[in-house]
């Protein structure tokens, strides 16, 4: 198993040696360019959230190839596991960030009927992780407007989409949400990533 | 000593405004005007306006050192009036002159126009009293590199008034620091 320092070693030889880079401003700018004119589109507040997430989805059922085809790494363990793998790997390599990973678990359930062991904290369906951002390339230089912040909206949402959709490919149904953000005046920028359940394989119909 | 600043686009269109009471001390000019008018209103500002708009009936009551009601209506259409008349000369020392600073563009009674150009033929009109180049030119490099990260917002359409109560701060937090 590997241990959290090498994880942030793969995650930042991945980002020197194995990754095109492009300007930050011009990056900023284009997913700038891009909320403002969903916000145009559909003048709901909600509804852009929606988007930025379904936009994520799309994009984070693609990237989870691209990410594991480059990065080697195998099977991870846990949940914890994953979420440390998320952290210093991933957003390492495609972000250049390395947001800070908090564990919890729901509490472990009353002893199974017949003596069983419940399974480990981070196998329970409904253990999550929080990634606490301390800076957030999207957002350069944003301020949202009075309305924006009334309505609602989380700029970087296409982030929890890229998230549900990279960890759907392997198996896991997860929720990821915004806590809190710093544009909207709070402390920091959190996003809780909650493990709903593992996906068994399914047998493609008209096999046997 | 009051600054007022105000940027304007290419077009003309006011984009902001400011006006800023400085707390440092200026030698205070002296002129005929106020000689007959009473003690609160030998300002430089007040004594401006009262020239402009007859002493008779104005009701400026100072707070503190003298500083005018800038609120009042009539005291800011003065204010405007100066600097904008001033935009011809700027616009003409624009094509001339490749700098980007344009100190004492044009003078009226004791106030001063300084003017800043920037890349994009944005205008920062500076309408001040009393000598202070170097503060007015790191306050205009300040108030530009504010603007450009306004420009940078994806919220903020361009050429269009800027409302953020961040930029207003950071401008004000500047003119204390350099005025």
């Amino acid at each position: 198993m590997s241990s959290a320092k090498q994880y942030k070693n793969v995650g930042e030889d991945l980002w020197k040696t194995r990754t095109d880079k492009i300007n930050g401003e011009l990056f900023a700018m284009t997913y700038g360019a891009l909320v403002v004119q969903l916000i145009q589109d559909y003048e709901d507040y909600t509804e852009v959230n929606k988007q930025l997430e379904k936009m994520g989805y799309n994009i984070g059922t693609r990237l989870i190839e691209d990410f594991l085809a480059r990065s080697a790494l195998g099977r991870c363990g846990d949940f914890r596991e994953v979420g440390e793998v998320v952290a210093k790997v991933g957003f390492k390599s495609f972000l250049n960030i390395t947001p800070s990973v908090s564990h919890a678990g729901p509490p472990p359930p009353t002893p199974l009927p017949g003596g069983g062991i419940p399974p480990g904290p981070s196998l329970i369906p409904g253990s999550y992780f929080t990634l606490t951002f301390d800076e957030n390339p999207l957002a350069e230089f944003v301020e949202l407007p009075d309305d924006a912040l009334e309505g609602g909206l989380w700029y970087s949402n296409v982030l929890c989409g890229v998230l549900r959709g990279s960890l759907e490919m392997i198996q896991m149904q997860v929720e990821a949400t915004f806590v809190s953000d710093v544009l909207r005046g709070d402390e920091n920028t959190e996003i809780r990533v909650k493990l709903v359940k593992y996906l068994e394989e399914e047998v493609p119909l008209g096999d046997d | 000593m009051s600054h007022h600043l105000f940027l304007l686009s290419p077009n003309d269109t006011p984009l902001y405004s400011l006006t800023h009471q400085s707390s440092k001390p200026t030698t205070a000019p002296s002129y005929p005007l106020s000689s007959n008018l009473p003690s609160w209103s030998t300002t430089t500002f007040a004594g401006t306006l009262s020239a402009l708009s007859g002493a008779a009936g104005l009701n400026q009551a100072p707070a503190g050192g003298g500083a005018p009601r800038i609120g009042s209506g009539q005291g800011r259409n003065v204010v405007q009036m100066i600097a904008y008349a001033s935009l011809d000369v700027i616009e003409e020392l624009m094509r001339t002159n490749p700098a980007m600073y344009l100190k004492g563009v044009d003078k009226f009674n004791e106030w001063t126009v300084s003017a800043f150009i920037t890349l994009g033929n944005m205008k920062f009109v500076l309408l001040h009293d009393g000598k202070n180049d170097d503060g007015v030119k790191a306050f205009f490099t300040d108030v530009w590199d504010l603007y450009v990260k306004t420009m940078l917002n994806p919220f903020h359409s361009a050429h269009t008034a800027i409302k953020s109560a961040v930029f207003d701060g950071r401008v004000r937090a500047s003119a204390r620091r350099h005025l």
